[in-house]
């Protein structure tokens, strides 16, 4: 397929170099991450990098179809991402007591992670649909979008992964949101907002989920398990203090005080090492890079490709404010990668295809 | 590109263009919904902005400084205890490696994991881990407690390979105390334990922390100060785990200062072999200088088990056995001297003048006074005698009526100038006192005047006087050095780590008496008969070669055991050679019959080692230089 001279100069270079420059961040601060580990940096940083080059290349694949034609196809990619799903529950990996893990040719993936961009892909063109009809939606307009967002969601929470599984939700929410809905949608919601989450936590939260929530409301009740580690989460992040210890300088990961300080809890490796300052700076970085995912939004072509766009702007927004909220104990501990930094394959595709995603849609926001 | 070109477009509606479109971009659904997120997005930026502020601005110094109490420790590096030297530089206590088992309380995660894990593995008792734990709860939680000291190979590798599910504990390899002669000289050496916690509520300990070894008995209590040396400490990085990553940096321990003893190990192990299984005390010392060159006390205990922390059964066993092991018999028991306490009725008796060399007394078996009869050892009598004569066949008789004629008091005035009664003065804790009667003392002690009765018993050393076997000795000094006695003295020089001396002990004198002239030849011939003519009470322990001077006592014990009398103490005290003496002994042997059968023995063997060369002896150099 020929791609057109003029989207490539339409192509968005703000948000690339953005996200470069967050994914160079990232990188650095891996090597810093799992500098302590016994087979050391090297491993992590080529998967990592390996990983970069896949979503490039899916980036490459993304751009030369019209977001149109992708988004024809959501109903495709979320039966194959719901069959992924379904598959790792049965025979998937186990890795710290939750199966999230699929092997396919030596090459593990998590599809969950996946689910998010498929999701907004298909919750926009249903919602773009009703939009057609109606200017604000009604509460059976609801439903179908929620059923949806359900089957995921479900399923993964069996997984169990309750970062994941909020995520969507909150996405799906977003988006509904975002389309508009009549007073008697958000009033009938508000109450099932209510409703759910004391029958969530009756029958479906497991006792890790209740008992890290619980540490979250009084971390001082339970100092050498959950609490345990979000305060050494806490103590990493303020012994930065203004400056920083130096990049490579973190005691707190080095020395094992931090669990999953290459994953979820990133973060504190970056606040420990660059203090305040860099924090700060980090903080704009991310902030700029959303702003602009929602000024793609807003200048899109058509309805679609703004609602696609917010909704993939809404999902790095969540995923980024979520993980630092939990690191500086403002968010119970729930297992949700940060974008471009955490270690992680499967999660570093799924924002590049967002990117890629966005790009398209982007490039095409002159298309008549 | 025409909307036309693409199939699918039929599906969706393209934005309206033109004045259309603008209009739906200002007026359309959309517009306002990104003024919200562009609130939402400052709110975030102001939301972490203040945490993070709060965190690492405010609170930044404290998160520093748990950060760094999170990674650091200060470790204790024991100090070697110094090393006990006898006087041809013999080691007579060490230190040896030896692992020990700490909980930091700090780095458990489950306590009862941990507790209870090494109370199944190693046996221990739960209640005592946690005791340890509780009497160290005044201290930093990243204070290493001390479990058990010296576990064994099979223990550490039990613990070892259980490391990750027993977070908290650790071993260390840590020096040991370690006495290679076992019982051997336990009295003299004494031994270390563990500080108790009653000890380290006192002010002198404040320097020490709990699971400290501390001198509780004998030289290693005395010396303490010096043997202890200065523990060192290292700041190492630990992880999570409690592991350590690495050492940030360290103060060498500086190790105890040694100790040089007066003491001839293969002299004290003569001693030991012949006092073993007996009940009994020996001292051997150089009356020209106070140097002790051997001091055995009979039963003994092994300080090892002390050292490698003693249990409780052990510790009961040893403080109710009825024979009293951990009694220092040469300086703490006391008896009745019995005969060998003619010497200072005899010194007295020619100071005074109440008799002279000829002075004599006619001895029928029998000295009538009041209304009984005291009776002479041997039934038939000694005939006539002298004092010489007197001293050597130990006549009784002759000392009730050279008793009678001294009168108490100045048989008191004699011991207080040979210093009896008072402490020789040993460098060793616990010396007890002894007692040389004087009416004046009756009077204070019961309210009742002294009997006449009572002065011929306390003349052949029975009745109300108590001595112990060092108070003795020095009355055998006194005679050899004619007046002069000197503070018995173990230790000769402590080197310090460095080996310079910090200090050496010279000889101090404790008695410096002059008596009339004669007086000494006279009761040193009388000493001198006792073991070399063949009427002496201890004629049989003569050495070859040497003359040894002597007097043999046999003292009345009244101690009964299952209604049985245990039979007399037997007392020994002599010196040699007896023309330039080098050596003065005392022998105690608890109901053990009669000096010169029992106790004569010991001191022939002590001169026979010193003073002649035997083939037993080297067989005996060659076990103690192993």
């Amino acid at each position: 397929m020929q791609v057109d001279k003029r989207k490539l100069y339409h192509l968005d270079w703000y948000l690339i170099i953005n996200g470069l420059i967050l994914f160079a961040i990232g990188l650095m601060n891996l090597i810093s991450a799992t500098s302590s580990f016994y087979s050391g940096s090297y491993g992590f940083i080529i998967k990592q990098l390996v990983a970069f080059c896949a979503g490039v290349v899916l980036i490459g694949v993304i751009i030369n179809f019209d977001y149109h034609t992708i988004a024809g196809h959501a109903h495709i990619f979320y039966f194959v991402v719901l069959a992924a799903v379904v598959l790792v529950l049965v025979w998937g990996m186990a890795a710290g007591g939750a199966r999230r893990w699929i092997s396919i040719f030596g090459i593990s993936f998590q599809p969950s992670e996946f689910i998010k961009p498929v999701l907004v892909l298909l919750l926009a063109c249903i919602l773009h649909e009703k939009k057609r009809e109606k200017a604000l939606l009604g509460p059976r307009d609801v439903l179908v979008p929620f059923i949806w967002t359900l089957s995921p969601f479900v399923l993964i929470l069996l997984q169990p992964d309750l970062g994941t599984g909020l995520i969507i939700l909150l996405v799906a929410l977003a988006l509904l949101w975002f389309v508009g809905m009549k007073k008697s949608t958000y009033a009938i919601l508000i109450a099932i907002g209510t409703f759910l989450p004391l029958v969530a936590w009756q029958y479906v939260l497991k006792p890790y989920q209740k008992q890290r929530i619980y540490t979250f409301l009084n971390i001082d009740a339970d100092p050498l398990g959950v609490g345990y580690h979000t305060k050494q989460a806490m103590i990493a992040v303020g012994s930065g203090k203004f400056f920083g210890k130096g990049y490579l300088q973190g005691t707190q990961h080095k020395l094992q005080f931090i669990p999953e300080h290459h994953t979820d809890f990133i973060y504190t490796v970056f606040a420990e090492e660059w203090g305040f300052l860099g924090s700060i700076v980090f903080f704009i970085l991310f902030l700029t890079f959303i702003r602009r995912c929602l000024k793609i939004s807003q200048d899109a072509h058509d309805d679609l490709g703004s609602i696609i766009a917010f909704g993939l702007a809404t999902i790095i927004f969540l995923q980024f404010t979520i993980n630092v909220l939990m690191a500086i104990h403002l968010a119970p501990v729930v297992g949700i990668p940060l974008p471009f930094i955490s270690y992680g394959g499967s999660s570093l595709i799924s924002v590049l295809i967002s990117v890629g995603l966005l790009l398209n849609i982007n490039m095409r926001r002159y298309m008549f | 590109m025409r909307k036309g070109d693409r199939s699918y477009k039929s599906r969706f509606y393209a934005k309206p263009r033109g004045a259309e479109y603008e209009k739906v971009m200002k007026d359309g659904t959309f517009p306002d919904k990104y003024r919200w997120c562009k609130w939402v997005l400052i709110l975030t930026m102001v939301i972490l902005s203040l945490r993070l502020w709060h965190l690492q601005i405010m609170q930044g110094n404290e998160m520093r400084r748990q950060s760094e109490m999170n990674r650091i420790r200060i470790k204790k590096i024991i100090a070697p205890r110094g090393v006990i030297y006898d006087r041809m530089g013999r080691v007579l206590a060490d230190t040896r490696p030896s692992f020990n088992l700490y909980i930091t309380p700090e780095d458990i995660k489950d306590f009862n994991q941990t507790v209870d894990g090494l109370a199944t593995l190693l046996g221990l008792d739960r209640e005592e881990i946690i005791d340890k734990l509780k009497a160290a709860s005044g201290f930093p939680s990243s204070f290493p407690v001390k479990i058990k000291s010296d576990i064994s190979m099979d223990e550490l590798a039990k613990v070892e390979a259980n490391r990750v599910y027993l977070p908290g504990a650790n071993i260390q390899i840590e020096p040991k105390r370690n006495y290679p002669y076992g019982t051997m000289m336990a009295h003299m050496l004494g031994y270390v334990s563990e500080i108790s916690n009653d000890e380290l509520k006192k002010k002198e300990y404040k320097t020490y922390s709990p699971g400290d070894y501390i001198g509780k008995y004998g030289l290693e209590k005395m010396y303490e100060s010096y043997l202890r040396g200065a523990d060192g400490e290292k700041r190492v990085e630990v992880d999570a785990m409690g592991r350590e990553v690495r050492t940030l940096d360290m103060v060498e321990p500086i190790a105890g200062s040694s100790m040089y003893l007066n003491v001839n190990l293969d002299v004290q192990m003569v001693i030991e072999k012949m006092l073993e299984g007996k009940r009994g005390g020996c001292i051997a010392l150089e009356p020209k200088s106070g140097a002790v060159v051997a001091l055995v006390s009979r039963p003994a205990f092994d300080p090892n088990t002390f050292a490698s922390g003693i249990s409780k059964e052990e510790w009961r066993a040893i403080t109710t056995d009825k024979t009293h092991p951990l009694q220092n018999r040469v300086i703490q028991g006391r008896y009745p001297p019995g005969s060998t306490f003619k010497v200072l009725t005899a010194l007295m008796a020619l100071q005074e003048g109440v008799i002279n060399e000829h002075t004599g007394f006619s001895c029928g078996g029998g000295f009538p006074f009041g209304n009984r009869v005291f009776k002479c050892w041997k039934k038939g009598g000694h005939g006539g005698v002298n004092v010489r004569r007197a001293i050597v066949e130990s006549c009784d008789v002759f000392f009730y009526n050279v008793g009678l004629r001294l009168g108490i008091d100045r048989i008191h005035k004699a011991g207080d100038m040979v210093g009896l009664g008072k402490r020789a003065g040993i460098d060793l804790p616990g010396e007890a006192s002894g007692l040389v009667p004087s009416s004046e003392w009756k009077k204070k002690t019961y309210g009742v005047p002294w009997y006449e009765g009572e002065t011929v018993s306390v003349a052949i050393g029975q009745g109300a006087v108590w001595l112990t076997p060092i108070q003795l000795v020095q009355l055998s000094s006194f005679v050899a050095n004619e007046g002069v006695t000197f503070k018995p003295q173990l230790v000769n020089k402590i080197l310090g780590p460095d080996g310079k001396t910090l200090k050496a002990f010279g000889p101090v004198i404790n008695v410096d008496v002059k008596l009339k002239k004669d007086i000494f030849r006279i009761v040193k011939e009388g000493m001198q008969g006792v073991v070399n003519e063949p009427s002496g009470t201890a004629y049989g322990s003569r050495v070859q070669n040497v003359h040894m001077s002597g007097k043999t006592g046999t003292a009345q014990s009244s101690t009964l055991e299952g209604g049985k009398n245990l039979g007399d103490h037997a007392w020994f005290i002599a010196f040699a050679p007896s023309e330039d003496p080098g050596i003065a002994v005392s022998v105690l042997i608890e109901h053990g019959g009669h000096g010169s059968s029992v106790s004569a023995p010991v001191a022939k063997a002590v001169a026979e080692t010193l003073f002649t060369v035997k083939p037993e002896i080297k067989e005996a150099k060659a076990g103690a230089s192993r």
